[in-house]
């Protein structure tokens, strides 16, 4: 007998040295060792064969056939496994071959049940065979010792065939192993984990009761684990032993698949299923609610569940394969509690740690896509949604994936705001709550630049923009014609905020302004996010100002400040009497934001109005000193009391609107003597009557009742023609009243839909016939809100303002370079636009200098165009042929 | 008829449109003011010239002799 390390070559020599004794003992010991292992699987590790089998393996062994011996058990373990075990083990499973096909019908437990159930059996099965292996195992070390000292040797020949069984098993499983089986686990560790999250929220519930109640919920966790318990500790101690239990559970299933070698097969199923479930959760708790922060619950809530779970599972596994050393101290349910993440005694082991920071990036993902994806529904409830925006923030700061949000928000933008459907206004609200949410995910502004741009490109387009935000500007609530308030304020309450960091600085004032500021600049200097592009202006100098983005929209403030003017003109004009303290506050609020110089003209028109208050009572003072009653207006009833003037400075205000109108005798008595009072007053100066400005209280007196209206002078001097003839042709009306008929035509339509007029078709089918109407039982027919109440100002009244619109100006303004541009297109031919602009730029410098914009002189173009003067053809102007 | 609250503007009462001093117009204010009207009222001459107070009165203040008006020429008087 050479060593049992003999090569298979060296077997050969010893098989020609055998004779017929020793291969009869060959034999027979052979098959005495099958008989042997046969019965001993069968048996599953009968110890009564123990014996004979040793004695077998010892022949065998003893005739250098060890190998033999060990092979041929190994195959037969194999097929007994795969006969026993694997078949078996996967006919359990066969029900659920059809498990992706009807969710719905699965039964959970069942499967936890069938699971467990086919674990245990083939772990049983493998338990058997490795007892069995063992045996061999025994045989060969008896014999072994029996020859040499060979301790080490044994030791890796038992490791040799441990795992070469291990092998044996796991490649039987897996070449078995159905399409469904990982859907299986996925569905299993689903079941379990929602069980366990249903009980940790349960718990998370009792415990915030108890923190209601008592702040030292910790130390009294701390204190129940020492022991010192009362009825709540004895109550969470079972809800503990209960979760404790499902771990275990839970414990058990992966460890008994890992001995079967699906380990990774099984980390992916929990994984998956945490994943799922973390998803739900997060889906479940961000919802489509912006009003409140879900981050901080989510967070809490992948510390209590998932962490938990898997904080239970590793120490249950003993994070490595030396399972058995842990496994003593799991069996009692207070070692194996959950509670690391609030006593924070035992360091998370790092696996804990990864699995949490996995499971933490896939929840913040997970909600930033959320709210990405409703970024825009966000927005719209901006001040509301701010939570969401918060955790909008730290998410993004986490992932990094800001670029998603700026695609994703601007085509939400391209598609649902910037369309023709939607009002200026509503663009405007929506993007003054772009920049404040914005602004608080990103101080930087570089994100907001790149949303913002689509939407500035559009409000150029739209030709009210300019309006609209003036409108905002100067008064909120009725900026929004849905009503819906105080979205409108926005602007001015950024105007009052602006005023207030002015104040702030103005108490820095007393310092070293320059050095503290450029200090304080220096701490802030953060680096731009990648994403920002370079192109794009100096960003130290970016300062996220709304107000700034918003004339940034226009282009200049100079536009800016001309549209208010104007609306600030319209707004004085038709006030009737001199509160005009809103006006001021605002003009003081824009004049810190746009600068003294701009709003000269606006404070002078406001000044007017001091003035003319001041003078109005002046003037009437005058009357009373003298008191002897004007022979005229004793006549009709009216005095200078009736009278109140607003007296402006001509040049400061926008160009206005004068429109021919005679009044009638006694008022323009009224206004005559009133100017020639003001003469006296103001001796060098004299007044010049805007007949057609203003704003009258009219009273209308019937036989029955009385109506009032606040009209302009227009309806005024048409009704009181007839308060002499109740019935006007529209020629004469026109006359009397010194309007163009079709204007008379527009303006009376005022009177005849307050049925206070009717009209008739005269002799001249072109002369109508206006009537008043006797009683007001038809007037009460043809309106329901007449009566006494107080009317606004007339409809029509929006189309004629009183004041030159912007764009009138303008075009006014740009008939001068008409001739230029039909000039130079007589010879150049054709021209694009803004070689227009530059040559109008060079040449003409002198008196008027042109000093208009492109897109002026485009409107301006496209003016033309429509008046068929020019023509335009890609990009290009030609003149009309 | 209750209230008819009228809208007028106002205008200096002078021949001529703008300053001859400083350009302006009347109604509007010399170039050191900011509020036309009473805070920069106009002023006449003995030769009927009309300015701004406070051009002339700069004019006046920097000759060093008699000061004349700068329209014609005569010996500056203010009128009234």
């Amino acid at each position: 007998m050479e060593s049992l390390t003999s090569s298979p070559v060296c077997n050969l020599g010893i098989l020609t040295s055998l004779d017929n004794d020793s291969v009869q003992e060959i034999l027979q010991s052979y098959d005495g060792f099958c008989t042997a292992a046969n019965s001993l699987l069968k048996s599953s590790g009968d110890l009564s064969l123990e014996h004979d089998f040793v004695s077998h393996v010892h022949t065998l062994c003893k005739h250098g056939l060890h190998i033999l011996s060990r092979d041929y058990f190994l195959r037969l373990l194999e097929e007994a496994f795969e006969k026993n075990g694997a078949s078996r083990f996967w006919r359990y499973f066969e029900d659920y071959s059809k498990i992706e096909e009807d969710l719905e019908k699965i039964d959970e437990d069942e499967i936890q049940r069938v699971l467990c159930n086919a674990l245990e059996e083939i772990c049983l099965e493998k338990e058997n065979q490795e007892k069995c292996l063992l045996m061999l195992v025994h045989a060969l070390q008896s014999y072994m010792d029996n020859l040499t000292d060979g301790k080490p040797d044994f030791d890796v020949g038992k490791v040799y065939l441990f795992s070469k069984y291990q092998l044996i098993v796991s490649s039987i499983l897996m070449a078995n192993l159905p399409r469904h089986f990982p859907e299986v686990l996925h569905f299993y560790f689903k079941g379990r984990l929602e069980e366990l999250s249903t009980i940790m929220d349960g718990e998370l519930n009792e415990e915030n009761e108890h923190r209601d109640r008592d702040e030292m919920d910790l130390d009294e966790k701390n204190k129940y684990r020492t022991g010192e318990m009362d009825i709540d500790e004895c109550y969470s101690q079972d809800k503990f032993s209960e979760n404790s239990k499902l771990v275990r559970n839970i414990g058990k299933v992966v460890r008994d698949l890992r001995n079967l070698g699906f380990t990774s097969m099984t980390e992916d199923a929990y994984a998956s299923a945490i994943f799922m479930l973390l998803k739900a959760k997060v889906h479940n708790l961000a919802g489509d609610d912006y009003r409140s922060s879900v981050l901080a619950s989510i967070k809490g809530w992948i510390q209590v569940v998932p962490l938990q779970f898997l904080n239970a599972l590793l120490a249950y596994l003993g994070d490595s394969i030396s399972f058995d050393q842990h496994s003593s101290g799991i069996k009692s349910p207070l070692a194996s509690q959950p509670s690391s993440c609030y006593s924070g005694t035992n360091t998370p082991s790092e696996g804990l740690i990864r699995w949490k920071l996995r499971l933490e990036y896939f929840a913040y993902e997970t909600l930033q896509d959320l709210r990405i994806a409703k970024l825009f529904e966000i927005i719209v409830d901006y001040p509301e949604s701010s939570p969401a925006i918060e955790d909008l923030k730290q998410c993004l700061e986490y992932t990094g994936q800001h670029s998603k949000l700026v695609e994703s928000f601007i085509s939400a933008l391209r598609f649902r705001l910037l369309t023709a459907g939607a009002s200026t206004n509503d663009i405007l609200h929506q993007y003054v709550s772009t920049i404040k949410a914005l602004r608080t995910i990103d101080p930087a502004g570089v994100f907001l630049e790149a949303v913002g741009e689509p939407i500035r490109d559009y409000l150029r387009g739209r030709k009210d923009t300019i309006k609209c935000i003036v409108t905002m500007l100067t008064d909120g609530s009725s900026g929004n014609p849905n009503g819906s308030g105080n979205s409108g304020d926005s602007l001015l309450e950024e105007l009052n905020r602006d005023e207030e960091n002015q104040e702030n600085v103005a108490i820095d004032d007393d310092f070293n302004t320059d050095d503290k500021q450029a200090w304080i600049d220096a701490q802030r200097w953060e680096p731009d996010p990648v994403e920002a592009d370079p192109l794009k202006g100096s960003r130290n100098r970016r300062k996220v100002d709304i107000l700034g983005m918003i004339v940034g929209i226009i282009g200049s403030k100079d536009q800016l400040v001309n549209e208010y003017r104007v609306m600030l003109a319209e707004k004085l004009l038709n006030k009737s009497d001199y509160d005009i303290d809103s006006e001021i506050r605002t003009l003081e609020l824009l004049k810190i934001h746009f600068g003294e110089s701009s709003m000269q003209k606006c404070e002078i028109m406001l000044n007017d109005l001091i003035d003319s208050k001041r003078t109005n009572t002046n003037i009437k003072a005058t009357i009373s000193k003298t008191s002897q009653i004007d022979p005229v207006a004793a006549e009709t009833g009216i005095s200078l009391d009736n009278l109140d003037a607003t007296i402006i400075s001509s040049n400061f205000w926008p160009p206005i609107q004068d429109e021919a109108l005679v009044i009638p005798e006694s008022v323009d008595q009224l206004l005559s003597d009133y100017a020639r009072r003001f003469h006296q007053i103001k001796t060098p100066r004299k007044l010049i009557w805007k007949k057609n400005l203003g704003t009258v209280k009219l009273e209308l007196q019937f036989e029955d009742k009385a109506m009032q209206f606040t009209v302009a002078p227009v309806h005024a001097a048409i009704i009181m023609q007839f308060q002499d003839q109740t019935s006007w042709t529209s020629k004469n009306l026109a006359a009397a009243t010194g309007i163009p008929v079709d204007v008379l035509n527009r303006r009376i339509s005022f009177w005849i839909s307050k049925g206070v007029l009717t009209e008739s078709l005269g002799t001249d089918p072109s002369d109508h016939v206006f009537t008043l109407v006797d009683g007001m039982i038809e007037a009460g027919k043809n309106s329901g809100n007449t009566g006494n109440c107080e009317e606004l100002l007339a409809g029509d009244e929006e189309a004629e303002r009183s004041v030159a619109s912007v764009e009138d100006q303008l075009r006014k303004e740009m008939t001068v370079y008409e001739k230029f541009i039909l000039g130079m297109l007589t010879n150049f031919g054709s021209m694009a636009l803004d070689r227009i602009h530059n040559t109008l730029k060079m040449f003409c410098v002198a008196d008027p200098p042109y000093d208009k914009s492109l897109q002026q002189l485009q409107s301006f173009l496209s003016g033309l165009v429509s008046e068929e003067k020019l023509e335009l053809r890609d990009g290009m102007y030609f003149l009309k042929k | 008829m209750a209230i008819w609250h009228a809208v007028a503007s106002w205008t200096w009462d002078a021949q001529d449109e703008t300053c001859g001093i400083c350009r302006m117009a009347f109604d509007g204010c010399c170039s050191d003011c900011k509020l036309p009207g009473d805070d920069c009222p106009l002023i006449w001459g003995a030769c009927n010239h009309a300015f701004h107070l406070h051009c002339i009165l700069k004019w006046v203040n920097s000759q060093t002799s008699q000061a004349h008006c700068p329209m014609c020429r005569r010996e500056w008087q203010f009128k009234g």
